[in-house]
C-alpha cells in the first residue's frame, strides 16, 4: 500500500523511489488494459481457515521490491548488463584477460566496476526504500476474529475468508466483502482518494442479510460461502455470490471495499476478505508504466552506434595493415614459426595473415574500446536526478502559494525533453480555466435570468472597443459556486414572474436531479455539498439560494427544504422519493431522477446536454424551444457552460412497466451497461422542456499571458475540449489562443448536409456523408492555408474541429491531410473530444509528424493524452490526482509551463548537449590519439598509454567537471530566459545537437589528437635534457596524456557560458587528481614501466615548455572556431548574453522582496488555511461530460455506468471499431 | 485511533482531516537549488579576444626565438652508416654478409663543422626498428631483472624465456636483440678519444630496475643469436648499455645513448671512427646511424618545438592583427538585436 498513503504532493520520496509510484495508483490509468479474466471461480469459506487451506490462496503480505538479499546482485547485475553500454564492456572486459588484448584486464574491468557500482548502489538504496515501506505496511495492525474475539494481527497474516473489523479512519488490509456496520440502513463511506484521487466519500452497502453480523459473537456465526471472479485488474466490476443459509445473494462492486481506500464517517465494519496481498485490484492495476526516454537519449544512441562504426573502422584498418605489416624480416620479432604456437604467437604468425587479422580486430577493439564513453549514462542519469530533485522540485517560481503545491518532477527521464516542445495539448477545463464553476445565468421557461457579465464577454467587448458599464453591487448574494444576481429570481421574487410554476419545477430539477451528497450540519450556510463535478454542486447551491434548500438524503428519499412555495416566507420541508437514478454517462450525456411526489405524483427529472434533451421533446414546444436554443446560444458564445432541463410527468402504469424492464437490465450480468442505456431511453422520451442553466467557468491566473510567452517561444499549442465548439472557440479568444488577426479555419460537424443525414438515421449513410463532407473540407481548408503560406505576410492560421469531424479526419486517408493543415495553424482547437481522441491526437502529431509533443491536464479524462505525448504534465494541487499520476511532471498552474519549459526545459537540453558532445569528445580525443600512435607499432596495438592511465581517464581524471557543467551550465539568467522566449526555438530547432555540431566536435578531437601526438612525440625525438639522454616510450605517453588530461579540462571551461567556484574546484581538482595519482603511481611500483617517469619528466624543461605549447596550440582551433562563430554566426543566446552582459546576476530586487513577501510562515499557512474548505475537483468537458461524474452513489440502486477515463477510452474505440464494420 | 497513524508516509491526499497538520510545502531558498550561484560570465567580446592573441603572442613569440636559438646552438654530426659499411662486393646481399661471422670492422671519417663543446653525446639511431612493437615490448621479465631470486621468471618472455631447459638472464627478445654495433673515435688519426659509457642510462632505472646481484646467464647462448652479449661477471645495473637500451622507444626511429666524449672538439677536426658493423638491420630494411651531438638546457638539436612556439606566436598575432581590422572596419555592435534569429526571419522560420 506503499503508493496510495503517500501524497503525490509530498516530496518525501520525492523521486528517490519512483518505482514504489509506479507499483501503485499510477498504473492504475492504462489505457484498456484489462487482464482477461480466468475462467473458473474461486470459492471461498467465510471464515473457515481449514476450508480455504487446499486452495492456498496468496497471503497478504505485499512485496513491492525488485530484489531481495540473495537476488540482489545476480538480478541487479542482469539488469544492468541489459544496457548495451555495459554489456559491451563486459565484452571488452573478457577479452581483456586474454592474451590477445594489448592492455591489461584493469583498464576496462575498474571504469565498468565503478559504474556498475554506482548503479547498484543507486538501486540497493532505492529498494531498500520499498521495503521499508512494504514492512510498514505489511505490519499495519488489524482485527481479525477468533474464537469470538477481536485479535490483533498484523496486515500480513491476513488470509483470505478472515472476517475482520475495521475502525474509522482505517484502511483496508485487502479487498473485502462488506457485511456489516455501525451505521444504520447498512451503509458505509469510503474515500478513494488513493485509487483515483477522488476526495468526495462515497458510500457502500451490505447486503441486508448480512447486517447484524458486527459484534464478534455474532459475527463468529457467520458461515458463508463466497463465490466470486478470479482476482483481476478491474478496479470498477465484481461479480459474485453469497451462499448463506443456502440462499444465493448475487454481489456487486457495491459491495466490495477495495484495499486502498479508508472508512470514513462509520465508526466500525465488519467485512470478510476476498482478495489479498497481491491479488487485491490495486495491487493488480500496478503494472510498470512504460518509462518514456526523451527524444535526446535516443539521439545519443545513434551518436553510440556511430561511435560503434567508427570503432570497427579503426579497427578494421589496423587489422587488416598488422596483417601485411607482419613479417619474418622483423626477426627480432621473434617470429619463428613452429616454436610458440599459442595465441600470442599466432598474433603474429607471418604465414597465417588471415588469422592475424582476425586477432588483431579483437585486440584493437579492447585497446580502442575507450572510444565507448562508459560513463556518460550513469553521469546523465546522476544530472538528471539533481535536476529534477534539486531545481524543478526546489523552483521557488513554480510554488504554488494558494494551494501550498511545488512542482514535481516524478521522473527524471525526460528533463531535456522539456527543451524542446514544440506542440502542447491542453486540456481547457481545470487546466486553462479555473475549476470554479459558478452558476451565472439561466433561461426560464423562455425568460433570461441574471445580469452578470462575463471575463470572456468582456474580453470581447475589449476587442471590439465597446464600454460595458458594469454596476457591482456588493450586496448580491455571492455564495461559493453562486454568482447570481437577478432581484426577479431572489428571495422568492419568482412568483411575481410570468410563469411561476415553470420556475417552481426549474428549481425542483436543480434540488433533486442530481448526485450529490450534504455533508456537515443541515442549516444553509453550513452544509457542503460533496459532488463529483463542481456544476452539480453549483446547480445545488443556486436551488439553495432560490429557497430550495436540499439537505438530506438517503438512498431511497431527497429532502428538500422549499421556501415560498405557497406563499413568500412560508418555509416547508419535503421528502422526494427516488425511485431510480439514470446515472450520467458520456455516451447519454444527459441524467435523469424518477421521484416520487410527497401527494403521490410521479416525475423524471431530467438535464443533459442540450442537443440531447432537444432530441427528446415532447413536440408542440417549439416557440420555446427555439426561444431557448437563443438562449443557449447566447450563453456559449459568452463562454459559459449550458445545460437544459426538462421534465416529465409518469403514469404509474408507464412507470411500473418501465421499471420491470428496469429491474430486468440492472440484473442482468451481461451487457448491463448497454441494457440500462437502452432501457433509459425508452422512458426519457415526451420530455418537457423547462429552461437552461449557465455556469461560468474562470480562467486560471495568468493563462493569457502565458501562452503568449509560449506562442512567441514557438511552441504551437492544442486546446483539446470536451466543450462545445462555441464555448471552446470563446475560452480560445479570452486565452489568446486565438485572436481576430487569424484566419480561422472551422470544420464542423453541425451543418446542414450532415444534421440532414443523421436524421434520416441511416448508420452507414451517415458516417458516408460525415466522411466525405470532412475530407471536402480538410482540402480546401488545405489548400487556402497552402495559399496563406505562399504569400509572405499571410495571415497566421488557427483551426478548430470538433470530435465527430476528428473522428474521420483520423482516419489512415485523411490523416496525413489533417496533419498537413494542422501543422501549419499556430493554435487548434479540438472541441468535444473523447479522451481517446485527445490521445490520437497527440500520437498523431508525435508519430507523424516527429515532433516533440507536450500534453498538460488535471483530469482523469487527460490520462490517455498525458501518456501518450513525449511529455506529460499534470496540475497538481488539485484533488484529482490522476493525472497527476499519470504525468512525468505535476505542477500547480498552467503559467508554470513558462518556467518549467523556458527554464528547466531549455537549461536542461542545452546542458545535456553541452555534457553529451562533450563525452563524445573526450573519448574520441583519447581513443584517436591511441589510434595514432598504432601506425607507429607495427599495428601490432601495442598500448600508448598506461593500463591505468586509460581505465582512470573516465573515471576520476575527467568525471567531475562534466557533471558539473551539467548542473550549473547557464547561458541566460532565468529571467532573460523568460524575457525573451524566442530563445526557446534553439531547441525545437535542435540547435545544439545536431550532426554539424557532433561532426565540428568530432573535427576538432581529430585535430587535438594530431596534435597530442605528433607534437608530444617529434618534440621528443632527441636527447630532452643537457645529460643527452632519451625518452622511453613511457615517457613521453605521460607527456601526452597530461597535456591530454589539461587540454581536455580545459576545454570544458571554454564550452562553460558561466563559470561558478565549483567549475574551478573540479576542473583543478581533475587536473590536480592526474598529478597526484601520477606522483604516487610512480612511486608505488618499481617494477612498472613508469616507475619514477613523472620525475624524471619533469626535471626537464621540456615537459613545462610541452606542457604550456601543447594545450594552447590544441584549443588554438576550438577557441578561432568560436570566435568566429560568435562574430559572425551568433547564436541568439549569444545576442542576449552581450545585450545584457552588465547586468547583475540573479534576481533583481523585486523579485527578492516578492520572495521575501512569500517566506513568512505565517502568511503562507493563513493562504493554506484559507484555500481549504474550498472544494476544487476535476471536471472535464462539457458540462457533466466528466467520468468522474459517476459516483457511486448511483450504483447502489443497481446501475452500473462506466467509470474511468480508460473505460470510457476503451468504449469509445470499441464503439468506433464496431461503427465501421 | 492507532490504526490511523499506520503509514508513516500517509499525508492523506487532501483529505479534512489532515488540515490541521497541513504544513507549508514551499521550497526553501538557496542558490543552489534556484540555480544562482554566482558566476562569472565570459563572453568572447572582440577586445577579449585581441587581448588572448596578443598575450599568447607575447608570450610565445620570445619562447620560441630562445627555443630555437638553444636549439641551433646544439652542434650535431650525423653519418649513416648502413650500406657504406658493406663492402662493394656484398651489397647485392647484406642479410647474407651480415649473418656470416667474420671481422665486420669498418671506417668512417667526419669533420667537425664548428666548435663542439663537451660532453660531446654519442648516439647510435636506428630506423624501422618496432622497438614499440606489442609482441617486443612484452617479451620482457622486469621481476627478474630487480631481483637474483626471480631467475626463472621468464613467463613472458617467450620465444627468449629458456635455452636447453635453463632461464635465460635477462630474458626476452629486447634483450636478445641487444644492439652491439661498437665505435671507437680518434681525432686527427692519432689522438684516440676515449667513449666514457658510465651514467648514460637514467638513474632511476639504474638503481631500481636492474639488480646489482643480477648477472647475466645463459645469455645468446641458443643457436640464434640476436646481438650483443654481455659479460656475465658484471651485474644488470652496471651493464648500461642493456639498461638504455630495454628503456624502449616510443617510435620506430630511435635514438640512443651510446656514450659520451668528455673533450671539446675544435672546429674542422677530424673525426675517425672505426666501427664493427655486427647489428643486423638489413633483414629489414633499417638505417642506422651515428651521431655525436652536444647538448643545450633544452636537449639535443631540435627545432620542433621552436618552430611550433613561433608558428603559434605568429598565428595568435597574425590573428590579433586580423580581428583588429575586421573588428575596425567591419564591426558587430556586441548584442546587436538585428542578428537575432526572430528579427532576421520574421514571421517564424
Amino acid at each position: 500500500m506503499s503508493g496510495w498513503n503517500r501524497s503525490s504532493r509530498s516530496r518525501l520520496g520525492g523521486r528517490s523511489n519512483p518505482p514504489l509510484e509506479r507499483t501503485s495508483t499510477t498504473t492504475t490509468v492504462r489505457l484498456g488494459r484489462v487482464q482477461p479474466q480466468a475462467p473458473s471461480n474461486r470459492t471461498i469459506y467465510c471464515n473457515d481457515r481449514e476450508a480455504n487451506l487446499p486452495v492456498k490462496f496468496v497471503g497478504n503480505s505485499i512485496a513491492t521490491t525488485k530484489y531481495n538479499f540473495l537476488t540482489f546482485l545476480p538480478k541487479g547485475l542482469f539488469e544492468q548488463f541489459r544496457r548495451v553500454a555495459n554489456l559491451y564492456f563486459l565484452g571488452i572486459s573478457i577479452l581483456s584477460t586474454t592474451p590477445i588484448s594489448p592492455v591489461n584486464p584493469v583498464t576496462n574491468v575498474v571504469p565498468l566496476s565503478f559504474v556498475l557500482f554506482l548503479s547498484l548502489v543507486k538501486e540497493a538504496w532505492e529498494d531498500w526504500k520499498r521495503f521499508q515501506n512494504d514492512m510498514t505496511i505489511n505490519n499495519n495492525s488489524v482485527d481479525v476474529l477468533q474464537d469470538q474475539r477481536w485479535e490483533t494481527i498484523p496486515w500480513k497474516r491476513l488470509q483470505v475468508g478472515d472476517i475482520v473489523r475495521i475502525k474509522q479512519n482505517a484502511f483496508f488490509p485487502a479487498d473485502l466483502l462488506f457485511l456489516a456496520t455501525t451505521n444504520a440502513d447498512g451503509v458505509c463511506y469510503i474515500e478513494t482518494a488513493n485509487l483515483d484521487g477522488e476526495t468526495n466519500l462515497k458510500i457502500r452497502k451490505a447486503l441486508e442479510k448480512t447486517w447484524d453480523y458486527l459484534t464478534p459473537e455474532k459475527a463468529s456465526e457467520f458461515k458463508g460461502e463466497l463465490q466470486c471472479e478470479q482476482p483481476n485488474n478491474s478496479l470498477y466490476t465484481f461479480t459474485g455470490n453469497l451462499i448463506i443459509d443456502k440462499q444465493t445473494l448475487p454481489l456487486s462492486p457495491n459491495h466490495l471495499l477495495l484495499r486502498g481506500c479508508s472508512l470514513r464517517n462509520t465508526e466500525y465494519i465488519v467485512g470478510a476478505v476476498v482478495f489479498t496481498g497481491h491479488e487485491t485490484k490495486v495491487m493488480m492495476n500496478s503494472m510498470n508504466v512504460p518509462s518514456k526516454r526523451s527524444t535526446l537519449e535516443r539521439k545519443l544512441d545513434k551518436l553510440i552506434i556511430g561511435l560503434f562504426i567508427t570503432l570497427f573502422c579503426m579497427c578494421l584498418i589496423g587489422a587488416i595493415c598488422s596483417g601485411v605489416f607482419i613479417n619474418y624480416k622483423y626477426y627480432y620479432l621473434g617470429l619463428r614459426g613452429s616454436k610458440g604456437e599459442n595465441i600470442s604467437y599466432s598474433s603474429f604468425n607471418p604465414d597465417n595473415r588471415f588469422l592475424v587479422i582476425i586477432l588483431n580486430m579483437f585486440t584493437l577493439i579492447t585497446l580502442y574500446s575507450t572510444i565507448i564513453p562508459i560513463s556518460l549514462y550513469i553521469s546523465i542519469e546522476m544530472i538528471k536526478f539533481i535536476q529534477s530533485t534539486q531545481y524543478i522540485n526546489n523552483d521557488l517560481r513554480m510554488y504554488h502559494m494558494e494551494s501550498n503545491t511545488p512542482a514535481l518532477a516524478r521522473t527524471s527521464n525526460l528533463n531535456e525533453e522539456l527543451g524542446q516542445v514544440e506542440y502542447i495539448f491542453s486540456d481547457k477545463t481545470g487546466t486553462l480555466t479555473r475549476n470554479l464553476m459558478e452558476f451565472f445565468k439561466c433561461s426560464i421557461g423562455g425568460e433570461v435570468y441574471g445580469t452578470g457579465v462575463t471575463e470572456i464577454e468582456r474580453g470581447i467587448a475589449q476587442r471590439s472597443g465597446i464600454k460595458l458599464n458594469e454596476e457591482y453591487t456588493s450586496d448580491t448574494v455571492h455564495d461559493k459556486g453562486f454568482n447570481f444576481d437577478d432581484a426577479k429570481l431572489m428571495r422568492g421574487a419568482w412568483r411575481n414572474e410570468p410563469n411561476p410554476d415553470i420556475c417552481k419545477e426549474f428549481f425542483r430539477c436543480l434540488a433533486i436531479c442530481h448526485t450529490v451528497l450534504p455533508e456537515g450540519d443541515e442549516s444553509p450556510e453550513k452544509i457542503t455539498y460533496q459532488a463529483a463535478s463542481p456544476d452539480e454542486s453549483a446547480l445545488v447551491i443556486a436551488a439553495k439560494n432560490f429557497g430550495f434548500f436540499f439537505y438530506r438524503r438517503s438512498p431511497t428519499t431527497i429532502c428538500v427544504r422549499e421556501s415560498h412555495v405557497e406563499k413568500v416566507g412560508d418555509v416547508q420541508d419535503v421528502s422526494y422519493e427516488i425511485l431510480n437514478v439514470l446515472e450520467f454517462n458520456s455516451t447519454r450525456k444527459r441524467q435523469s431522477v424518477v421521484c416520487r411526489y410527497p401527494d403521490g405524483r410521479l416525475v423524471l427529472y431530467c438535464k443533459g446536454a442540450d442537443n440531447v434533451i432537444y432530441e427528446r421533446l415532447a413536440d408542440g414546444q417549439d416557440d420555446l424551444k427555439k426561444v431557448s436554443r437563443e438562449h443557449l446560444e447566447l450563453f456559449g458564445s459568452s463562454g459559459l457552460r449550458t445545460l437544459c432541463l426538462a421534465y416529465r410527468d409518469l403514469s404509474p402504469d408507464v412507470y411500473e412497466s418501465w421499471n420491470e424492464k428496469f429491474i430486468q437490465a440492472k440484473s442482468s450480468l451481461r451487457d448491463r451497461e448497454k441494457k440500462l442505456d437502452e432501457v433509459a431511453e425508452l422512458i426519457e422520451i415526451d420530455l418537457i422542456l423547462i429552461g437552461c442553466t449557465a455556469i461560468e467557468d474562470k480562467l486560471q491566473e495568468g493563462v493569457p499571458a502565458c501562452i503568449e510567452t509560449l506562442a512567441r517561444a514557438g511552441i504551437k499549442i492544442w486546446m483539446l475540449t470536451g466543450d462545445k465548439m462555441e464555448t471552446a472557440i470563446n475560452i480560445g479568444y479570452a486565452c489568446n489562443l486565438i485572436n481576430n488577426a487569424m484566419k480561422q479555419f472551422i470544420i464542423s460537424s453541425e451543418t446542414d448536409v450532415i444534421r440532414e443525414a443523421e436524421n434520416r438515421g441511416d448508420q452507414v449513410e451517415i458516417a458516408r456523408v460525415i466522411k466525405d463532407e470532412v475530407k471536402k473540407d480538410l482540402k480546401r481548408c488545405l489548400e487556402e492555408a497552402q495559399h496563406c503560406l505562399r504569400t509572405v505576410s499571410g495571415p497566421k492560421l488557427a483551426l478548430v474541429i470538433d470530435g465527430k469531424c476528428l473522428m474521420y479526419a483520423l482516419e489512415p486517408t485523411l490523416r496525413v491531410m489533417l496533419l498537413n493543415l494542422s501543422l501549419n495553424c499556430h493554435s487548434v482547437v479540438c472541441c468535444r473530444v473523447s479522451p481517446l481522441q485527445k490521445a490520437q491526437v497527440t500520437s498523431m502529431v508525435r508519430k507523424g509528424a516527429r515532433r516533440i509533443t507536450l500534453s498538460i491536464g488535471d483530469g482523469a479524462n487527460d490520462v490517455s493524452m498525458i501518456q501518450a505525448a513525449h511529455v506529460g504534465v499534470g496540475i497538481s494541487g488539485q484533488e484529482g490526482m490522476q493525472a497527476v499520476m499519470a504525468s512525468d511532471f505535476a505542477i500547480a498552474q498552467f503559467r508554470f509551463l513558462t518556467d518549467l519549459l523556458l527554464v528547466h526545459g531549455r537549461w536542461s537540453y542545452i546542458r545535456l548537449c553541452k555534457v553529451i558532445t562533450y563525452f563524445f569528445y573526450k573519448n574520441l580525443t583519447f581513443t584517436l590519439t591511441q589510434f595514432w600512435f598504432t601506425f607507429y607499432t607495427g599495428y601490432s596495438g601495442q598500448r600508448f598509454y598506461d593500463d591505468w592511465y586509460q581505465s582512470l581517464y573516465n573515471v576520476i581524471f575527467t568525471a567531475l567537471p562534466v557533471v558539473i557543467v551539467g548542473l550549473f551550465d547557464k547561458d541566460v539568467s532565468a529571467a532573460l530566459s523568460k524575457k525573451y522566449p524566442e530563445l526557446y526555438r534553439e531547441g525545437i530547432r535542435n540547435v545544439f545537437f545536431r550532426w554539424r555540431v557532433v561532426a565540428t566536435w568530432a573535427f576538432f578531437s581529430v585535430y587535438q589528437s594530431l596534435i597530442f601526438f605528433y607534437v608530444v612525440t617529434s618534440s621528443a625525438v632527441r636527447s630532452v635534457d643537457s645529460s643527452g639522454k632519451m625518452f622511453g616510450h613511457m615517457d613521453v605517453s605521460t607527456m601526452a596524456f597530461t597535456c591530454v588530461v589539461v587540454t581536455v579540462n580545459l576545454r570544458l571551461l571554454m564550452t562553460c557560458n558561466s563559470i561558478t567556484r565549483w567549475h574551478y574546484i573540479s576542473v583543478g581538482g581533475s587536473i590536480l587528481a592526474w598529478f597526484i595519482f601520477i606522483f604516487i603511481y610512480c612511486f608505488a611500483d618499481h617494477r612498472k614501466s613508469v616507475y619514477y617517469v613523472i620525475f624524471v619528466l619533469m626535471s626537464t624543461f621540456y615537459f613545462y615548455m610541452t606542457l604550456l605549447l601543447v594545450p594552447i596550440l590544441a584549443l588554438f582551433g576550438d577557441f578561432v572556431y568560436q570566435v568566429l562563430q560568435r562574430w559572425f554566426f551568433p547564436y541568439d543566446y549569444q545576442i542576449i548574453q552581450e545585450l545584457h552582459r552588465d547586468e547583475p546576476e540573479g534576481r533583481r530586487r523585486e523579485d527578492l522582496l516578492e520572495i521575501g513577501n512569500n517566506l513568512t510562515p505565517a502568511e503562507a499557512r493563513s493562504y493554506a488555511v484559507a484555500q481549504l474548505p474550498r472544494e476544487i475537483s476535476k471536471h472535464t468537458g462539457f458540462a457533466f461530460d466528466s467520468p468522474g461524474y459517476e459516483s457511486f452513489f448511483a450504483k447502489q440502486a443497481g446501475v452500473y455506468a462506466p467509470q474511468k477515463a480508460w473505460d470510457v477510452a476503451r468504449r469509445a474505440s470499441m464503439r468506433r471499431t464496431a461503427k465501421k464494420k | 485511533m492507532s490504526s490511523n497513524t499506520a503509514p508513516s508516509s500517509s499525508a492523506g491526499a487532501g483529505s479534512a482531516d489532515s488540515a490541521a497538520t497541513r504544513r507549508s510545502k514551499r521550497p526553501k531558498y538557496s542558490r543552489f537549488t534556484q540555480q544562482e550561484l554566482p558566476a562569472c560570465k565570459p563572453i568572447l567580446t572582440p577586445k577579449w579576444v585581441i587581448s588572448a592573441f596578443m598575450l599568447v603572442a607575447i608570450v610565445f613569440i620570445p619562447i620560441g626565438v630562445a627555443t630555437l636559438f638553444a636549439s641551433r646552438d646544439v652542434v650535431e654530426i650525423v653519418d649513416r652508416y648502413e650500406t657504406e659499411c658493406i663492402p662493394l662486393s656484398s651489397r647485392n646481399d647484406k642479410v647474407k654478409y651480415i649473418q656470416t661471422p667474420g671481422n665486420k670492422t669498418c671506417s668512417r671519417t667526419l669533420t667537425v663543422k664548428k666548435h663542439m663543446k663537451k660532453p660531446i653525446y654519442v648516439y647510435y639511431q636506428l630506423d624501422n626498428f618496432y622497438q614499440n612493437h606489442r609482441r617486443y615490448v612484452k617479451s620482457r621479465s622486469d621481476k627478474q631483472l630487480k631481483d637474483p631470486n626471480s631467475a626463472n621468471t621468464v613467463a613472458d618472455c617467450k620465444p627468449e624465456d629458456k635455452t636447453n631447459g635453463a632461464s635465460i638472464v635477462p630474458c626476452g627478445l629486447i634483450a636478445w636483440s641487444l644492439f652491439n654495433d661498437t665505435y671507437t673515435f680518434s681525432r686527427n688519426q692519432s689522438e684516440p678519444l676515449p667513449v666514457n659509457k658510465k651514467g648514460i642510462s637514467w638513474k632511476s632505472d639504474r638503481e631500481h630496475k636492474f639488480g646489482k646481484k643480477v648477472f647475466p646467464t645463459n645469455f645468446q647462448n641458443s643457436t640464434l643469436k640476436g646481438g650483443a652479449t654481455l659479460n656475465p661477471l658484471i651485474p644488470l645495473s652496471e651493464q648500461e648499455d642493456l639498461i638504455v637500451w630495454m628503456r624502449t622507444a616510443a617510435l620506430p626511429t630511435f635514438r640512443k645513448l651510446y656514450g659520451k666524449i668528455e673533450v671539446d672538439l675544435q672546429q674542422n677536426d677530424v673525426i675517425h671512427v672505426t666501427l664493427d658493423n655486427n647489428y643486423n638491420t638489413y633483414s629489414f630494411s633499417g638505417k642506422k646511424k651515428l651521431v655525436l651531438s652536444t647538448t643545450s638546457w633544452l636537449g639535443g638539436r631540435n627545432d620542433f618545438l621552436g618552430i611550433a612556439y613561433l608558428t603559434v606566436g605568429g598565428l595568435c598575432f597574425f590573428l590579433a592583427m586580423a580581428f583588429t581590422i575586421v573588428y575596425l572596419v567591419k564591426p558587430r555592435q556586441l548584442g546587436d538585436p538585428s542578428y537575432l534569429s526572430w528579427n532576421r526571419n520574421p514571421g517564424g522560420h
